[in-house]
């Protein structure tokens, strides 16, 4: 049997502290959460932070590049800007450039995208009969970045067991140690 | 009846309140806390005060409020994605962090560093209950440990104080293990200095 002495704190607490242990660690996730949040109010984008996750914007940007995006109703989409889109049916964000705008008078647009690095534009990429994107699918438009950072995030989704025990521990962690 | 008392089997071996404390001597946080808890025994088991649980629960309380807020926060967003959500979203958010506000507030200037409450019950019943409040200080990485006891008369409303300031030194063998005995005597006589004055006042 594991000598399981680091467990002597919670069998030493009462119901109340217990309670606070849990709540502790709920407030911890909670605060997570609604900066999360918070961030999603503030910019206006469903996504505020994502990863480069391909080198199809090389040398702009590179794979594992956290990107801060604001999605302002205010904010023309041009040629030539960089957006950060969605694919319908995918959830996987794209940080590709505008190639061509259709716009309506009433500022309806559609565009198409291309990636810098890429040889083609992305209609391969796009729903099958879908040749052109619109603003619903933007998700932002990145006002600034930190190179690099982004490759733990990627490290995490390519190897989910690496994830699920590193978020085990920490948990377990904050469960079981007292202030 | 036998169900019964194998739950109580199993809760009895989960709870280790006899087995002798043993931290981490180099760990400050785990040594307060064990002197903290320490003297709450004393207090509790030896002079059989009554714990008063109403500033722990405040904050209990305050805690729980926050993380209801996230939680809402979270479902909301989850059954009316996002634009449609953001009203929500900013009110829940202000608010959570209105609570952190609160905590902070609460922990600083009521909690202050308290860690237990009791209630002395007069024997006669006469309603009359003093009320003993314990509270302690260390500081990161020094090892002086001071320990402050507080009576509240009943009557009077009347607050006094003692404190003692001791190395944690005193209290722990060189394997973290604390020695009851001496923590004990020393609160004893912290808590009769007080209980004698209210006598000969």
């Amino acid at each position: 049997m594991l000598s399981l002495d680091f467990l002597d704190d919670v069998r030493r607490m009462n119901k109340r502290q217990l309670c606070y242990q849990v709540l502790n660690f709920g407030m911890i996730v909670s605060s997570a959460l609604m900066i999360w949040k918070g961030l999603m109010v503030l910019t206006g984008s469903e996504s505020p932070i994502v990863v480069v996750l391909s080198g199809s914007m090389e040398p702009a940007f590179h794979r594992g590049d956290l990107l801060f995006l604001t999605n302002r109703v205010e904010d023309p989409i041009r040629v030539g800007e960089i957006v950060v889109f969605r694919i319908e049916g995918r959830e996987i964000p794209i940080v590709h450039r505008v190639l061509k705008i259709h716009e309506k008078e009433n500022g309806e647009i559609k565009f198409l995208t291309k990636g810098d690095n890429n040889s083609v534009d992305d209609r391969g990429l796009y729903k099958p009969g879908q040749h052109w994107l619109e603003k619903k699918d933007v998700v932002g438009r990145a006002r600034g970045f930190v190179p690099y950072i982004g490759i733990v995030t990627i490290l995490m989704n390519d190897y989910p067991k690496f994830k699920y025990a590193v978020l085990f521990l920490l948990g377990l962690f904050v469960l079981v140690h007292r202030e | 009846m036998a169900a019964r008392n194998g739950k109580n089997g199993l809760l009895e071996k989960w709870r280790i309140d006899e087995k002798p404390v043993k931290i981490d001597k180099w760990d400050g946080a785990a040594v307060k806390n064990s002197l903290d808890d320490a003297a709450k025994k004393v207090l509790l088991e030896k002079y059989g005060y009554a714990e008063n649980f109403n500033l722990v629960d405040g904050r209990l309380l305050i805690c729980t409020i926050s993380c209801l807020f996230a939680i809402v926060a979270l479902i909301w967003d989850f059954l009316h994605p996002f634009p449609e959500s953001k009203p929500v979203l900013a009110i829940c958010v202000i608010s959570y962090f209105i609570m952190m506000g609160f905590l902070t507030l609460y922990t600083s200037y009521q909690e202050k560093n308290i860690f237990l409450v009791s209630v002395q019950k007069d024997p006669a019943g006469m309603d009359l209950n003093h009320t003993w409040q314990l509270s302690s200080s260390l500081k990161r990485f020094d090892d002086q440990y001071t320990l402050r006891v507080s009576f509240t008369d009943g009557k009077s409303k009347h607050t006094r104080e003692q404190e003692i300031t001791k190395s944690v030194g005193a209290f722990f063998d060189g394997n973290g293990t604390l020695v009851m005995d001496q923590f004990e005597k020393c609160v004893s006589k912290l808590h009769n200095t007080l209980a004698t004055e209210k006598k000969t006042k």
